[in-house]
């Protein structure tokens, strides 16, 4: 081989082993941790050129950590809480000490302890700039918390954490067996971004601790659905740019989340739902939904709405988390739609079903056992606003949504596809006005309607639209001599007036006097198998029914 | 004349005039080391360290050794997880903080007993745990347990400056017989006149020094 042919292949052989003696590390002097004058950031020394000194001094140094060059931070911290938090993190250690020494903006960046007068900065800056990303304050109570033993039993206790047994990879315990800011960063190395141990696409990071039940079958986890470009940015902090790629950071942020409690993006529990359910990267705008006349009122409380709360509501909100768990919602059908599953609810008995196996159990949650709920809008013979109890199916009569009720319709008088042997769910009455129900384009589910009570259509008139999707004009005998034509042709009476659309304790066919129209005195229903031989001993707008047969009055 | 005494001489004379200007070669004159200024030092750069007759001949580290070597049990540096293992300083170490650990004075050499400490900004005290562990192995297997080291026998590390510069593996150039010593970043001598304070083989300037091994 000639000489210069053997001279380059050492070059090039030169040239791979300086390339294989650096590992793929993005070095600290690339870094926003390369505080000094050659820095590549916005914070960086006036004329500094050392590097390491900021943290680091090779004698004298602080005996806190490798060689640690800052003062231990005095401050006094708030730490992270909630309802849900088994971890009882208390004041920061450690490690994470080490990082709040500059990230709690109390101590200068320049302050170090090898040097007397602290290193000066560009532009002015002395401690982390308020309102920059780095920023954490001494108010940790929107930040994912630190400082606390991640044990086994934490984990089997809380649930949804994984074994921190498992936890042998870039996402670290220290070596006392704490979570610190160490586990999610590395200080001297920004391969990924923001310091991470490695990439939180897809929350690939937060998912090595955090396994929520239902998550792998969760549209959240799955969706391709990006943003359209209108309204504001669903997702302000990631790079991600459709809801998969984005996972948890779809509603939460592990640093300074407005939405303490739960690390939230939005300090509103419905803010963190609209950037997406506005239209603008799901299908259907269940934002304007709200704007409606008669809504289930998610912006009237914030703050109210615990996860840790009991299955019977009796501090009186709504949240959309109330109803949906963001972890598990998908579109697919199901005994239970997608966007109810992995929710709580209270069955027919009155007990807790974990998750609820029907829409109505999440009904029940508010509407039927808790305390502190409105009176009925219609005060009835046997009216209480427990609705739970109104579709006991040993009731006389009830609309069937528990359950099937001892009084059958025929099929032959409902209205196709509804037959005698159908079961309702509360929201094939209570249900967006526009909603696929009826017949619109709009989304599905009791958010707002245009009608009262949430109904998906109008309950007003001799012939109300409700009643009429379900139930032929046959049935109720509106023609002919009859007292259903009389009372609701001649009278104009309506519907409610006489029934209970949910449930009568006492009486068949939904019986149930509207008692501001109706001083009841009794009431003899039909005999069964013999039409028309029921009478009423009631007063309605003065006029007196005594023992009025129903074709005899 | 003769001819070749007075080329002799201009050659002596041009090589005392390249050795007396700074910058072009590591000079210990003038270095921190440069005793001959000080009070105790005899008015002598060497003897405060080396003696030509009657040396220490227990003392392996160094060569025609004169100081009084210090006999003081130190509390070691040791780092949570830390790979490497420690143990008391070595011979190459035990020289250095023959001065530098304040138990011995600087003046405490022909086998006299001085007066003079080392000033309070040298003296490293007798607890090395505040002070970069030195006294240890680092070789391959280290570099591999720890993650964030060089392998010492790939790593190519440059140091000194201008003309005074030395290339080689972190083994070759820095390491003294396969362990980190202060030799490993401090240059006793001032042969490589990189710096121009605490005699250190490397620019501190972005770090240089520390980088050299660590791999951040």
């Amino acid at each position: 081989m000639r000489p210069y042919r053997a001279a380059w292949m050492a070059a090039v052989a030169f040239a791979c082993a300086l390339v294989l003696a650096f590992p793929a590390r993005a070095g600290v002097a690339t870094t926003k941790h390369n505080l000094s004058a050659s820095g590549p950031g916005t914070v960086k020394a006036a004329t500094e050129a050392q590097i390491c000194v900021f943290c680091h001094a090779p004698h004298n140094s602080a005996p806190s950590a490798p060689l640690w060059n800052r003062q231990t931070p005095g401050s006094t911290y708030t730490p992270y809480t909630s309802s849900t938090a088994k971890a009882a993190a208390g004041q920061p250690t450690r490690g994470s000490l080490l990082c709040l020494s500059c990230h709690d903006g109390t101590i200068a960046l320049g302050q170090v302890l090898s040097r007397t007068a602290p290193i000066s900065m560009t532009g002015g800056v002395s401690t982390m700039p308020a309102g920059s990303a780095g920023h954490l304050g001494t108010d940790l109570s929107g930040d994912h918390p630190i400082s606390f033993a991640y044990t086994s039993t934490l984990a089997s206790t809380r649930g949804e954490l994984v074994d921190p047994g498992t936890l042998t990879g870039a996402v670290r315990l220290d070596s006392g067996g704490q979570m610190q800011c160490s586990a999610c960063h590395d200080a001297h190395n920004d391969l990924y971004g923001k310091f991470l141990v490695m990439p939180n696409t897809a929350s690939a990071l937060c998912q090595v601790c955090h396994v929520k039940d239902y998550w792998s079958a969760s549209d959240h986890k799955l969706s391709a659905k990006t943003w359209n470009g209108s309204g504001p940015s669903p997702w302000p902090h990631t790079s991600g740019t459709t809801v998969a790629a984005n996972a948890c950071e779809g509603c939460h942020r592990p640093h300074t989340a407005p939405g303490k409690k739960w690390l939230q993006n939005a300090a509103t529990e419905e803010g963190n739902c609209y950037p997406c359910h506005n239209g603008n990267v799901a299908a259907k705008n269940i934002q304007t939904e709200f704007a409606k006349a008669s809504i289930h009122p998610v912006a009237g409380t914030t703050g109210v709405h615990d996860p840790a709360e009991s299955g019977i509501v009796n501090s009186r909100h709504v949240e959309c988390v109330d109803c949906h768990n963001p972890h598990a919602s998908n579109a697919v059908a199901g005994t239970i739609p997608g966007s109810l599953i992995g929710v709580r609810g209270i069955g027919i008995n009155g007990v807790e079903v974990n998750p609820a196996t029907a829409a109505y159990q999440i009904c029940y949650r508010c509407h039927a056992d808790s305390s502190g709920q409105p009176a009925p809008k219609t005060a009835r013979v046997t009216g209480q606003n427990n609705t739970r109890l109104d579709f006991l199916t040993s009731n006389k009569s009830c609309h069937p949504v528990a359950g099937a009720c001892p009084q059958v319709t025929p099929s032959s008088v409902l209205v196709s596809p509804w037959t005698s042997s159908s079961i309702l769910k509360c929201g094939d009455c209570h249900n967006n006005n526009a909603g696929p129900g009826n017949n619109g384009t709009g989304p599905a589910g009791p958010h707002g309607s245009t009608n009262p009570s949430l109904l998906e259509r109008s309950y007003t008139g001799t012939r109300p639209a409700i009643c009429a999707k379900c139930h032929t004009t046959t049935y109720v005998k509106f023609n002919g001599d009859s007292s259903h034509r009389k009372h609701t042709g001649d009278i104009g009476a309506t519907c409610n007036t006489c029934h209970d659309p949910h449930g009568s304790l006492n009486y068949p066919s939904l019986i149930n006097f509207d008692t501001s129209l109706v001083t009841f005195r009794s009431f003899t229903p039909s005999t069964a198998g013999q039409a028309n031989n029921g009478s009423c001993n009631l007063t309605c707008h003065g006029k007196n029914h005594n023992n009025c047969s129903y074709n005899n009055c | 004349m003769n001819l070749k005494a007075t080329y002799r001489a201009l050659v002596a004379a041009v090589w005392l005039a390249l050795g007396a200007s700074s910058g072009t070669a590591g000079t210990l004159a003038g270095s921190a080391h440069d005793f001959s200024t000080a009070s105790w030092g005899g008015g002598q750069i060497c003897v405060p360290c080396h003696t030509p007759h009657k040396a220490n001949a227990g003392v392996s580290a160094a060569p025609l050794w004169n100081h009084t070597v210090t006999t003081q049990v130190y509390t070691l540096y040791a780092l949570l997880g830390g790979k490497a293992i420690m143990g008391q300083p070595t011979v190459g170490d035990k020289l250095c903080l023959s001065c530098h650990d304040g138990t011995v004075a600087l003046d405490s050499y022909r086998g006299l007993t001085g007066a003079t400490f080392v000033s309070a900004a040298n003296n490293l005290g007798t607890n090395l745990g505040v002070h970069h562990p030195s006294s240890f192995h680092y070789d391959t297997s280290l570099a591999t347990a720890n993650g964030s080291l060089f392998d010492p026998t790939t790593k190519l590390v440059t140091i000194g400056t201008g003309t005074q510069v030395k290339t080689g593996t972190i083994g070759a150039i820095l390491l003294s017989a396969g362990q980190v010593q202060c030799s490993s970043c401090h240059d006793v001598h001032n042969t490589f006149n990189a710096t121009t304070k605490n005699l250190l083989k490397m620019s501190m300037a972005t770090s240089a020094m520390c980088f050299a091994c660590h791999n951040y």
